[in-house]
C-alpha cells in the first residue's frame, strides 16, 4: 500500500466469464442507484472472475469474485471507465488478503479460505475453486487474440459504514471473445448459495483472460448519494 | 510496488460503447453530453464512424454518397440498401406518389383514429389483408411502431413474451412497454425455446423473425410452430425482410414453409422489398378492432403520409403482378453466392438475400470499409453491440435491380480488398 492511495496487485493470470441471469435477481442485490447492464431486456450480467496474484501488499494469493455489471458513472473531465461492476461476494486463499480487502476496499467477503487450482491448457484455462475439498465453482475460458492494454473500470462497494467506489486500472496482456466456448459449473456451497435460484446461463457470452499484468486500485471514494435498498 | 499511477493519456475509442455513456455522476441531465460527444467526435475523426452518411441519389445500384470524413461526394456501387425488388424508384411508384401528392397534399394531418384516415389508407389496408389472406390488416407509420404497438397493445403485466435473442429492437421495446415478463431464447434454438416455454404459465406470445437481418439466416419455423402449439403459445412472425421476397406468392417465410395459416400474427414492413415506409399487422378482424384502441404507437402518431401510402400500394401491385422480380432477385442471390464462395468469402449461415461478410475484427472493419469506399463499393460495417464482439462484418443486400455485371464488379472489389487485407487468401 502506498501513502498516495494507489495500490498495485500483480497477477500471472486473471480470467472472467460473463453469464446472463434475470434482472429481478440483480435488482434484489444492487443498491437502488446502480443500474444493471442488460445485454437483453430482463437479463443482467453475472461476472465471475478469478485472479492468481503473485505480488501484492499481502503477498501472493488467489481470489474469486462474483459481481454484477453495472452502468459506470461518467464524470466530466475524467477518463472514461470501460465498464463498472458491483462485487457482492469475494473469496480469497489467505486470511491476510481477505482482511486487507475488507479493511482497505470494503469488499464483501466469504469469510473462509478457499483453494484455487489453475489448469492451463492449450488455448484455454480452467479454475477449480474449492473449500476444504468441497467444490465451489469450476470455470473454463478460452483465448482469442492477445494485445497489450490498459483498461479502466469502476467498482462500487458498500458495507455497514457506507458506499464507495474505486477506479481500477488493469494493465497487461488481454484476450476477450464472445465465441461461447467456455463454461461454468456452480456447485451448491455456502459461497454460491445466493445463486441457487437464479436462472443462470452456464455458457459465458463473453470470456476474458489477462496475463502478466498489474491491477491498480485508485484511492477509495466515499459516495453519499447511494441509498441502500 | 505501489508507485504513483497516472490516468491513461489516451484511450481507444473502440473500448467503449453506448452502455459506457449511460449515466453521469452529475445531477444535470446534460452533463453526459460532453464526455459522450468527446467520444463520438474522436471516433468520427479517427474514421470509426462510417454511419449515417447522406446519399444524394435514390437507393439504386449506383449511388452518390456524401463521404463525411473527407467531405466529398463519391460515386459508388451500392450493395447496402434494403430495396430488394428495386421498387422505391420505379416510375409507376413515383407517378402514384405524385398523383397522391396532388390529390391529398403532403401529410395526413391527424391520428388514424381521428381525422388522419384517408381512403388511400383504407385501400392499402384492404390490399395487404387480401395479399396476406387474412381478415384484416392494420397499417402503422413505421416498421418500428408496428411491433411496439402490436406487442404493447396486446400483452399485459404477468403475461409472457418469449423472443429470439436476435430479435429486432422494435420487438424488444414493445415487450418492455407491455410490462409483461420477457425471456429470450438462444438464436434459432428450438430446444431453448421449449425450455423457456416449459418454465412459464399463463398467456404466452412467442416472437420470431422470418429472416434475421444481421446474419441473413431463416428461422426454423416448422419446429417453432410445433413447440408453440404444444405449449399453447401464440406466434408473432416478423417478416420485415422476408415478406414480398419468400414464398410462391411472395407472402413470406410462413408461406415458403406452408405454414401461413399457423401463424397468429403476421408483421411486415413497407420499407424493405416495397421500397417505401411503414408497417402492417395482418391477422383477424378481432385483433384489428382491439389494436385500433390499444396500439398506442399508432393511435398517438400521425397516419402514414398518403403520398407514401399511394406509393406503397403501387409497389404492392407491382410485386404481385411481376413475380419475375422475385425470380430475378433469387437468380441474383444464387449468382453472388457462387461468386462469393469461389472467392472464399465467409458469409456465415446466410441463406437469404442478406449476406454477412465476416471480418471478425472490430478495428479493421472500419479500415477495410474506407478502402472499399475508395475502391467504389458501398458496404455498411456492422460492429458490436449490433453483433457480438469480434463478429464484425459488412452486410451485403442483394436487389433484383442489380445486374450480374454489377454483382460481379462488387464481388471483385470486395475480394481484392479482402485479399489485400489478408482476410481471404
Amino acid at each position: 500500500m502506498s501513502d498516495n492511495g494507489f495500490v498495485q496487485y500483480h497477477y500471472r493470470d486473471a480470467i472472467g466469464g460473463f453469464f446472463e441471469f434475470p434482472t429481478e435477481n440483480a435488482r434484489a442485490l444492487l443498491p437502488q442507484d446502480l443500474q444493471p447492464i442488460e445485454p437483453h431486456h430482463g437479463s443482467s450480467v453475472l461476472s465471475v472472475m478469478a485472479f492468481d496474484f503473485h505480488d501484492s501488499p499481502v503477498g501472493s494469493y488467489g481470489e474469486l469474485i462474483l459481481s454484477i455489471l453495472t452502468a459506470p458513472r461518467v464524470e466530466q473531465g475524467q477518463p472514461w471507465p470501460r465498464s463498472a461492476f458491483f462485487p457482492f461476494r469475494l473469496a480469497t486463499t489467505t486470511r491476510e488478503s481477505r482482511e486487507h480487502a475488507i479493511e482497505r476496499w470494503h469488499l464483501p467477503h466469504y469469510m473462509k479460505d478457499i483453494d484455487l487450482r489453475w489448469d492451463r491448457g492449450d488455448g484455454h484455462v480452467t479454475i477449480h475453486a474449492t473449500e476444504r475439498g468441497q467444490p465451489i465453482v469450476d470455470m473454463t475460458v478460452t483465448e482469442f487474440e492477445w494485445s497489450e492494454v490498459e483498461h479502466r473500470y469502476q467498482a462500487f462497494m458498500h458495507d455497514d459504514e457506507g458506499f464507495y467506489s474505486s477506479t481500477i486500472v488493469m494493465k497487461g496482456l488481454f484476450s476477450e471473445n464472445e465465441e461461447e466456448k467456455g463454461g461454468i459449473v456452480i456447485h451448491t456451497q455456502a459461497m454460491t448459495e445466493l445463486l441457487e435460484d437464479w436462472e443462470l446461463t452456464t455458457t459465458p457470452f463473453r470470456e476474458l483472460w489477462m496475463k502478466n499484468g498489474v491491477q491498480t486500485f485508485h484511492p477509495l471514494q466515499q459516495l453519499a448519494s447511494y441509498a441502500r435498498r | 510496488m505501489a508507485t504513483r499511477v497516472e490516468a491513461p493519456a489516451s484511450s481507444n475509442v473502440l473500448d467503449y460503447d453506448y452502455s459506457s455513456f449511460f449515466y453521469s455522476s452529475s445531477d444535470d441531465p446534460f452533463a453526459i453530453l460532453e464526455p459522450y460527444n468527446e467520444w463520438y467526435n474522436r471516433a468520427t475523426r479517427q474514421g470509426y464512424y462510417l454511419f449515417a452518411q447522406p446519399m444524394s441519389t435514390p437507393p439504386a445500384a449506383r449511388i452518390s454518397l456524401e463521404e463525411q470524413l473527407h467531405n466529398r461526394t463519391v460515386p459508388l456501387l451500392n450493395l447496402s440498401s434494403y430495396n430488394y425488388l428495386g421498387l422505391s424508384y420505379r416510375p409507376e411508384v413515383i407517378e402514384a406518389a405524385k398523383r397522391a401528392l396532388d390529390k391529398y397534399g403532403l401529410g395526413a394531418a391527424g391520428s388514424p383514429i381521428l381525422s388522419g384516415t384517408m381512403d388511400i389508407h383504407v385501400e392499402l389496408e384492404e390490399a395487404i389483408a387480401k395479399f396476406k389472406g387474412k381478415e384484416a390488416a392494420m397499417v402503422f407509420p413505421t416498421g418500428y411502431s408496428t411491433n411496439v404497438g402490436m406487442i404493447s397493445g396486446l400483452m399485459r403485466p404477468g403475461d409472457w413474451i418469449i423472443a429470439d435473442q436476435n430479435s429486432h429492437a422494435s420487438i424488444v421495446d414493445g415487450a418492455i412497454l407491455s410490462k409483461a415478463n420477457v425471456r429470450f431464447f438462444r438464436h434459432n434454438n428450438v430446444a431453448d425455446l421449449e425450455k423457456k416455454l416449459r418454465q412459464t404459465t399463463g398467456k404466452k406470445l412467442v416472437a420470431v423473425e422470418g429472416i434475421y437481418s444481421m446474419d441473413g439466416d431463416v428461422c426454423p419455423l416448422p419446429d417453432i410452430v410445433d413447440v408453440c402449439k404444444r405449449y399453447g403459445a401464440r406466434i408473432l412472425l416478423d417478416e420485415a425482410h422476408s415478406c414480398f421476397v419468400y414464398g410462391p406468392n411472395g407472402r413470406g417465410v410462413a408461406e415458403h414453409y406452408g405454414l401461413h395459416e399457423e401463424i397468429d400474427i403476421h408483421i411486415g414492413t413497407f420499407s424493405k422489398a416495397l421500397g417505401g415506409q411503414g408497417g402492417y399487422v395482418a391477422s383477424s378482424r378481432g385483433l384489428y378492432n382491439y389494436l385500433k384502441g390499444f396500439a398506442r404507437s399508432r393511435v398517438f402518431s400521425c397516419s402514414l403520409s398518403p403520398v407514401v401510402a399511394a406509393g406503397v400500394l403501387e409497389s404492392l401491385k407491382l410485386a404481385q403482378q411481376e413475380p419475375q422480380l422475385r425470380e430475378t432477385l433469387w437468380k441474383n442471390v444464387a449468382h453472388i453466392r457462387k461468386r462469393l464462395d469461389a472467392e472464399g468469402v465467409d458469409v456465415g449461415d446466410s441463406t437469404s438475400q442478406i449476406f454477412p461478410v465476416m471480418i471478425r475484427n472490430d478495428r479493421r472493419v472500419f479500415e477495410i470499409g474506407h478502402k472499399l469506399l475508395r475502391a467504389g463499393l458501398y458496404l455498411q460495417p456492422i460492429i458490436y453491440p449490433a453483433v457480438a464482439k469480434h463478429r464484425s462484418r459488412f452486410r451485403v443486400s442483394v436487389s433484383a435491380s442489380h445486374t450480374f455485371e454489377q454483382l460481379d464488379e462488387g464481388v471483385s472489389i470486395l475480394a481484392r480488398v479482402l485479399r489485400e487485407e489478408g482476410i481471404i487468401l
